[in-house]
């Protein structure tokens, strides 16, 4: 049988643009080319600005994980001036990260996910939703899809815990160096409380069960999506006077063993990306080159020690321990459900170690060192932000986003990354099933290519 | 039926008794409920050059919840984040939308155009002949639409995706449309604006707009003049730090350049805002923000924005649109 090619564009239901092109051999997908379709540049914008601007400028990559970059750009400012960030501030860090986790996690499955498994009223936006392989008995499917209200309310109420202090959201304000600008204080720690209670039932009455009935109603994607099973976290929910306390650990997980990542063996590779390299002087200046022609996307490969690797909820429980399974879509999908549940709960506990009193800031004035990396575990995967400065001025900025890893191209040696590998293999029985399979998998891994491409 | 018909009808049945009101009313109203239905806002949203921000911020509204936009007020016929529907199917629901509802459809852009390079660096979907750009995309679907919304600073002004050295290019909405467009700025957009605006179409028409194409409803006034601490910068008394209660002004607020009614209104079910937090405004409704508004936490006065990058890798030169007519991708 010929070749046949497949061109799923747009991908909907996820953060940003993104084309995929599949070619299929006997109803197998025997290749795949993940292709990012936009870039800003934030690398460029900024530099020459003050490193202080990085918190709020970097956030602005993305809306569905602002606070991931405001919190990474604050630890790599920290570093940079010194910081010493006291127990208030480093809980209330971590209760606003978390909230964003939770405002994630809860509108991937019930907005970006659930119409892949779940039959909508057909009217706007649900309209030629096309499912043809929608599985849930109708009393079961009718209850499913009128739980995407109570995700509304549910999500809402995580942005609001996260604004209470962080002053608004996306885009949060008070998270910044050297601590956090709002006071904990005994009425907004209160009405923190009661929201993430409400989310917490929600977690237990509706993400839970719901997540457990479409594992249940579509068990053999515990065997389709699967990818090399090679695992990268750089952990989550930094405490410590300089943040050098991880709550949950990083690790780069292969074949089961667990060990240290170790940055100095990151490396970005633009063979197949729509960059160029200013000269080989400086190899390290990259600029755009959109008519490259064996380029197919604005996200770079990144590697691990020559390597491509996987990030999201699904690393982070396995290397932690929180999570015995395999590598598959369902795997990530039921993974990042009951990372939802114990990300909630964290929350709860962290909000109830809060001494109430005045906002737990001290930001150092004198620069102390003029480079820095930091790293942090966003919602879906390992984020890097890396800078080199002269006095307070950015010369260097440098993102690197779980986006990247898991969407990676192929790279010099033509290896495909997380979400090509999990796409090739699989077997697609019908051609009205040829968005259906393809958007499942590609969904598990929660993709942003407004992160990826930056 | 119009006010005066109502009171008359209402009093010419009353006098008439016997619970005749009730039976003559209730038509009325289920039939005005009904062509009111009909006035539900169909819309076609794209997004561009941006981070996505302000759809997440749409799934904020409260009162009305986006469950309840979604129901009651528009049809939201495409909509890269929401649509149930992927790949071509996907695409043929924007290109049958435009044409069914041309003329009829509001236009949301959320994002920022690149124009240079003739718009290469957003391309919103593919097909297997060509690439659509964000450019020839709201080109083309500006010129079919009833009105058309920008939604955030991106679409309205360039904004962040637009900041130096802007190596894409990336311009507001309104400069590449020879039409009007209903800026509603904000980074993101805070809900009330967006949805508000939404409501003002659906309710009462076009919006009266400021100078920046805003509805004034919302920009009318700057954040300095509503300001909870506007009593400490008439007395001089500044903040020393981020975290103080004084005024933010010595911290870099950019609340007396910047038009928005966050004082007032604050964010997330209307629980806080920026100032409210202890940081200053970065006044992010502003047609040159981020730019002039950095360094973020440098007092106003001494923002210097010649100090701004300028020269990037291929500076940040504003090309000509090249594009004359529009035109259907298909």
């Amino acid at each position: 049988m010929s070749l046949q090619k497949v061109l799923f564009s747009p991908v909907t239901r996820l953060s940003g643009l993104l084309s995929v092109e599949l070619s299929l051999d006997d109803n197998t997908i025997v290749e795949a080319a993940v292709s990012s379709t936009m870039f800003r540049g934030y690398e460029y914008i900024m530099r020459n600005r003050h490193v202080t601007d990085a918190v709020y400028l970097t956030q602005r990559i993305c809306g569905i994980c602002s606070t991931a970059h405001g919190a990474v750009a604050s630890y790599l400012l920290d570093m940079l001036y010194d910081n010493d960030i006291n127990e208030n501030a480093q809980y209330l860090r971590n209760i606003m990260l978390g909230a964003d986790f939770l405002q994630n996690h809860i509108r991937h499955f019930y907005f970006f996910g659930l119409p892949d498994f779940v039959i909508m009223p057909k009217r706007p936006p649900f309209t030629d939703q096309n499912c043809y392989d929608c599985r849930l008995n109708a009393a079961d499917n009718a209850r499913l899809a009128g739980h995407y209200i109570e995700a509304v309310t549910a999500a809402e109420k995580s942005h609001q815990l996260l604004a209470l202090f962080g002053g608004k959201t996306p885009h949060q304000h008070s998270f910044i160096h050297g601590g956090v600008a709002a006071a904990p204080t005994a009425d907004k720690i209160n009405q923190a409380l009661y929201l993430t209670r409400d989310i917490i039932k929600f977690i237990e009455r509706y993400l839970l069960p719901d997540t457990e009935l479409i594992a249940e109603c579509y068990d053999d994607y515990f065997h389709i999506g699967q990818t090399q099973g090679r695992l990268l976290s750089f952990g989550l929910f930094r405490f410590g006077n300089k943040n050098q306390q991880l709550l949950w650990k990083d690790g780069i997980s292969e074949n089961n063993n667990v060990s240290k990542p170790r940055l100095e063996l990151i490396q970005e590779d633009i063979s197949r990306a729509w960059y160029k390299r200013a000269s080989y002087e400086k190899p390290s200046d990259i600029y755009p080159a959109p008519y490259k022609p064996e380029a197919y996307t604005w996200t770079k490969a990144v590697l691990y020690n020559g390597v491509h690797f996987e990030g999201g909820p699904l690393a982070r429980m396995i290397i932690n321990g929180f999570y015995n399974g395999g590598t598959s879509a369902m795997d990530r999908i039921v993974a990042r459900s009951l990372e939802t549940r114990l990300i909630a709960e964290l929350v709860e506990k962290w909000l109830n170690l809060l001494t109430p009193g005045e906002p737990p800031i001290n930001q150092k004035t004198e620069i102390a060192q003029n480079r820095a990396i930091s790293v942090i575990d966003a919602m879906r995967g390992p984020l890097l932000h890396a800078a080199l400065i002269k006095d307070t001025q950015v010369e260097r900025y440098d993102i690197i986003t779980p986006t990247a890893w898991n969407f990676s191209p192929k790279d010099k040696l033509g290896k495909r990354g997380p979400a090509e590998t999990a796409l090739v293999g699989t077997y697609i029985p019908s051609p009205e099933l040829k968005y259906v399979i393809p958007g499942r998998i590609i969904r598990s891994f929660d993709p942003c290519i407004q992160c990826a491409t930056h | 039926m119009e006010k005066a018909d109502f009171t008359q009808f209402c009093q010419a049945n009353a006098l008439a008794g016997n619970y005749r009101l009730s039976a003559k009313l209730l038509p009325a109203a289920r039939q005005y409920l009904l062509d009111h239905s009909k006035a539900k806002l169909p819309v076609i949203w794209l997004e561009t050059s941006d981070s996505g921000d302000n759809n997440i911020a749409f799934m904020n509204t409260t009162y009305p919840y986006l469950n309840q936009v979604l129901t009651d007020m528009i049809d939201l016929l495409y909509s890269n984040t929401f649509m149930a529907a992927q790949g071509e199917d996907a695409f043929n629901l924007l290109t049958d939308s435009a044409n069914k509802y041309r003329g009829k459809f509001t236009l949301v852009v959320e994002g920022a155009v690149p124009i240079n390079d003739n718009g290469i660096y957003n391309v919103i979907a593919r097909t297997r002949t060509r690439r659509i750009t964000a450019l020839e995309a709201v080109t083309w679907l500006g010129s079919l639409a009833e009105n058309v919304v920008a939604i955030g600073t991106c679409a309205s002004f360039g904004g962040a995706s637009s900041a130096a050295p802007n190596i894409t290019g990336s311009v507001g909405v309104g400069s590449v449309l020879s039409r009007e467009v209903i800026n509603v700025s904000g980074c993101p957009v805070n809900p009330d604006w967006f949805v508000g605006t939404l409501a003002h179409l659906i309710m009462y028409g076009r919006p009266d707009l400021d100078e920046l194409n805003r509805p004034k409803l919302f920009y009318g006034n700057t954040v300095h003049k509503h300001c909870q601490r506007r009593s400490y910068f008439d007395k001089k008394d500044f903040a020393k730090k981020l975290g103080d209660t004084e005024c933010m002004f010595s911290q870099g607020c950019a609340g007396p350049k910047t038009s928005s009614d966050c004082p007032y209104r604050q964010w997330i079910n209307h629980v806080s805002w920026p100032v409210k937090v202890n940081t200053p405004c970065i006044g992010c409704t502003n047609k040159d923000f981020p730019d002039g508004s950095s360094p973020f936490f440098t007092p106003l006065p001494q923002k210097s924005p010649e100090k701004q990058p300028s020269s990037g890798p291929k500076g940040a030169e504003k090309k000509g649109v090249g594009h004359e007519s529009a035109k259907s991708p298909i």
